[in-house]
C-alpha cells in the first residue's frame, strides 16, 4: 500500500509538470505586453526593455520555465510582478477559504444526496422516487451561479439580509492578515450560501448516479443473500448495496473536478469570497504570469490529489481491491 | 400509428426480393407499413420508447420551443435588446416592459429573448465542432491502434488532464473576447477544443469492440476498402453513443458558455447574452431583484430541456446506458 501510494505520488510529477508548462506557454501566447500594466501608458520603450529583462521577461519561454521550476524546487513560487508579493504566500492565505467551501459543498452534496438516492432506489416509480429524480434532473440543469443567485435573492433580498451576500470573516485561528474579521458565526453565515450554491449541482449529479448503481446493486443475488439469511433491512441497504454503488459513483465523481474547480471560481466570484478561485480569474485576466502559475499549478496538484483520494477510496469501499 | 399498421400488415408482400420501395407497391399511393411489429428496426423500437415518455416530450418541446425562438427573435422582441434608453432605467415589469428594463434602459424581455441565440449557437455548434473533430481522430486510433492510437490519444489525454475551466478560461484570454459574430466564434472555439476529446475516447471504445465483429472481417474479406468500412460499417454502429452524449453535451456547453460570460469571458456587449446579463445585474440584487432573475430562469430551463432531452434520448436509444 505505502509503496503505492509512493508510486502514484512520483506519477503525479509528469501531470503536474505538463499542467504546468502548457499554462505557462499558453499565458505567454496572451496578446499584448505584460510590462505595460506595470509602467502604465506613458513609457519609453527602453524602460519596457529594462522591465523586461529584470523580469528575465525577454528569455526564451522554456528557459523562462525552466527557471521557474528551478525556483520551485527550492521551495520559491516567484513573486508577482504586478502586485510584488510572493506567489506562495497569497495562495496559503486563500487556499483554507476555497478548501472550506469545497469541504462544506461536498458535505451539502453527500447529506442530500445519499438518501435521495436511497429512497429514489428502493421505492423506484413512487411518487418519493419521482420527487428525487425530478429534484435531481433540476439540480443538474442550475448553473451554480444562478443557484447562488437564488439563494441572494431569498436570504440577503427576501429575508431583508439575513446572510450577508458578500465578503468573508476568517474562522478562528486562521486570520492571515493583522486585521481581520474572525468569528466562527460570520465565518458560517458567510460561507453557508457559497456551499450550498456549489453543494446543490453535485447533489443532484450524486443523486442520479448513485440511484441508477443502487438499482443495479439491489437486484444482485449477494444482497438477496443478504437478505434471506435474516440481516435486516438497514444493514443490507447501508453495509451491502450503497457501499458497492458508491464505487462508479466515486469514479464519476473524480472525474467532475475540473467542474468542481470552475464552480469555485463562479461562487467566489459571484459571493465576493478572497477564495483562490478570485485569486486565479484575477491572476489569468490580469496576466499575472507569477500569480497564474501559482493557480495553475495548485488546481493541478488539488487534481491529481483527489484522483489518487478517488483510487485509495475504492479500497476502503471494495477491500477486495488491493493496491500492491 | 400502431392501428393503422396493423390493417396495412393484411396487404400482402412481395414473395421475392427484398426492396419494399414505392415503385414496386402493388397499389399506387398506398405506403407500405414503416413499422411491423416483427421486424421494427431499431430506429423504430428507439422512436417508440421516447414517444412514450412524458419527460422526454417536455424536453424535445422545450428544444423545440426555444430553437424557435432564437429563430424568430427578431420578431418575437418587442423592442431592440441594444437600444438604450437614458429615461428609462430600471423599470418594474409592466405592460410596455413585461420583464422591465435594466440600467440602460435596455427592454430585458428582448435581451432575454436575443440571448437565447447566443446559449443555442455557441451550445450547439461547440458541440457539433468538438464532435466533427473528435470522433474521426477516435475512429482512426480505435481502428487502426498501434503508433497512431498512441499519438492521438495522448494528445487527447493532454488536453483531458486539464481541468476544464481553467483551460477554457485561458484559452478564452488568449483569444480575447469581442462582441459579435466573431466574438461568439470565439467562445464556441474555446469550449469545442476541451470537448473534443470527449468524443474522442467515447469513439475509440465503440470502435475497439466493433472492429473485431465478424461483419467487419467479411469486409476485410471482401476487400472493401478502410475508409469505406469506417464511413459505411464502424460510424453507424457507434452512433447511438453519440447522439446521446452530443445531446447532453449541449446541455453542458451552454452551462460553460453562460459561465464564461457570467465571468466576463464569453460574448461581449452589446451582443445580449444570458450569462453576462446575470453577472450584470446582479450588482443591482437589492433594488431590483428581478432583473438577475430573467437570464439565469432562461439559462435554466434551456440546459433543463436538453437535459430531458438528451435523458430520453439515451433511454430510447440506447437501454444499455440506462
Amino acid at each position: 500500500m505505502r509503496t503505492y501510494i509512493l508510486k502514484r505520488i512520483l506519477g503525479v510529477v509528469p501531470t503536474v509538470l505538463m499542467i504546468t508548462l502548457v499554462v505557462f506557454v499558453m499565458m505567454r501566447s496572451v496578446p499584448g505586453d505584460p510590462v505595460v500594466p506595470l509602467l502604465g501608458d506613458a513609457y519609453t520603450e527602453e524602460d519596457a526593455i529594462k522591465v523586461r529583462e529584470a523580469y528575465g521577461l525577454n528569455k526564451p519561454v522554456l528557459v523562462q520555465y525552466a527557471i521557474w521550476l528551478g525556483k520551485l524546487v527550492q521551495g520559491d513560487w516567484g513573486t508577482s510582478i504586478l502586485s510584488g508579493r510572493p506567489v506562495l504566500q497569497d495562495v496559503l492565505v486563500r487556499l483554507p477559504v476555497t478548501l472550506e467551501l469545497v469541504v462544506l459543498s461536498m458535505g451539502v452534496a453527500l447529506v442530500i444526496a445519499i438518501p435521495a438516492a436511497i429512497i429514489g432506489a428502493l421505492r423506484r416509480n413512487t411518487w418519493a422516487d419521482y420527487t428525487a429524480t425530478s429534484v435531481a434532473m433540476i439540480g443538474v440543469s442550475i448553473p451554480e451561479f444562478f443557484t447562488g443567485v437564488l439563494l441572494l435573492l431569498f436570504f440577503s433580498v427576501g429575508l431583508g439580509g439575513l446572510l450577508p451576500s458578500s465578503g468573508w470573516v476568517y474562522l478562528p485561528g486562521t486570520c492571515p492578515m493583522m486585521v481581520c474579521g474572525v468569528s466562527l458565526w460570520g465565518n458560517l453565515q458567510h460561507v453557508l450560501m457559497p456551499a450550498i450554491a456549489l453543494g446543490i449541482g453535485r447533489a443532484a449529479l450524486l443523486t442520479r448516479l448513485l440511484r441508477t448503481s443502487m438499482l443495479e446493486v439491489i437486484r444482485t443475488e449477494y444482497v438477496t443473500t443478504a437478505r434471506a439469511k435474516g440481516l435486516a433491512e438497514r444493514p443490507v441497504v447501508l453495509k451491502h448495496a450503497l457501499k458497492n454503488a458508491l464505487i462508479p459513483t466515486v469514479t464519476v465523481m473524480g472525474l467532475q473536478v475540473g467542474f468542481l474547480i470552475g464552480g469555485a471560481i463562479v461562487v467566489e466570484t459571484l459571493f465576493a469570497m478572497p477564495g483562490l478561485g478570485t485569486f486565479g480569474i484575477d491572476a489569468i485576466i490580469g496576466r499575472d504570469y507569477q500569480q497564474v502559475q501559482g493557480f495553475a499549478l495548485v488546481t493541478a496538484l488539488a487534481f491529481v490529489a483527489i484522483n489518487l483520494i478517488v483510487d485509495l477510496t475504492y479500497t476502503f469501499l471494495d477491500p477486495r481491491i488491493r493496491y500492491a | 400509428m400502431a392501428d393503422s399498421g396493423e390493417s396495412l400488415r393484411m396487404t400482402p408482400r412481395p414473395i421475392s426480393g427484398g426492396s419494399t420501395t414505392e415503385a414496386e407497391l402493388p397499389v399506387p399511393g398506398v405506403a407500405w407499413p414503416a413499422r411491423v411489429a416483427r421486424s421494427e428496426s431499431p430506429l423504430a423500437q428507439g422512436v417508440r420508447r421516447f414517444r412514450r415518455s412524458t419527460t422526454a416530450l417536455v424536453g424535445a418541446a422545450i428544444v423545440v420551443g426555444l430553437v424557435l425562438v432564437a429563430l424568430f427573435a427578431d420578431a418575437l422582441a418587442p423592442r431592440s435588446p441594444i437600444a438604450s434608453d437614458q429615461t428609462r432605467t430600471f423599470a418594474r415589469p409592466s405592460w410596455d416592459y413585461p420583464l422591465g428594463t435594466d440600467q440602460l434602459g435596455r427592454d430585458m424581455l428582448s435581451r432575454v429573448i436575443h440571448g437565447s441565440r447566443i446559449s443555442l449557437a455557441v451550445g450547439v455548434s461547440s458541440v457539433l465542432l468538438a464532435l466533427f473533430v473528435g470522433v474521426p481522430f477516435g475512429m482512426i486510433a480505435g481502428y487502426y491502434g498501434g503508433r497512431v492510437d498512441a499519438v492521438v490519444m495522448r494528445a487527447m489525454d493532454l488536453i483531458l488532464a486539464f481541468p476544464i475551466y481553467l483551460l477554457a478560461i485561458i484559452l478564452m484570454v488568449i483569444f480575447t473576447p469581442t462582441a459579435g459574430l466573431i466574438g461568439t466564434m470565439k467562445v464556441t472555439a474555446a469550449i469545442a477544443i476541451v470537448r473534443i476529446p470527449i468524443y474522442a475516447r467515447l469513439v475509440r471504445g465503440s470502435v475497439l469492440s466493433i472492429k473485431e465483429k465478424e461483419y467487419i472481417e467479411a469486409c476485410h474479406a471482401l476487400g472493401v476498402r478502410d475508409p469505406l468500412i469506417l464511413v459505411r460499417h464502424v460510424l453507424p454502429n457507434c452512433l447511438a453513443p453519440i447522439i446521446v452524449t452530443t445531446t447532453l453535451g449541449i446541455a453542458t456547453s451552454i452551462i460553460v458558455e453562460a459561465t464564461l460570460s457570467f465571468l466576463g469571458l464569453g460574448t461581449q456587449p452589446p451582443t445580449p447574452s444570458w450569462g453576462w446579463d446575470l453577472k450584470a445585474n446582479v450588482a443591482f440584487i437589492q433594488a431590483t431583484p428581478w432583473l438577475s432573475l430573467f437570464p439565469g430562469l432562461a439559462i435554466f430551463v434551456t440546459v433543463l430541456g436538453f437535459n430531458l432531452f438528451g435523458d430520453g434520448l439515451r433511454d430510447a436509444l440506447d437501454p444499455r446506458l440506462k
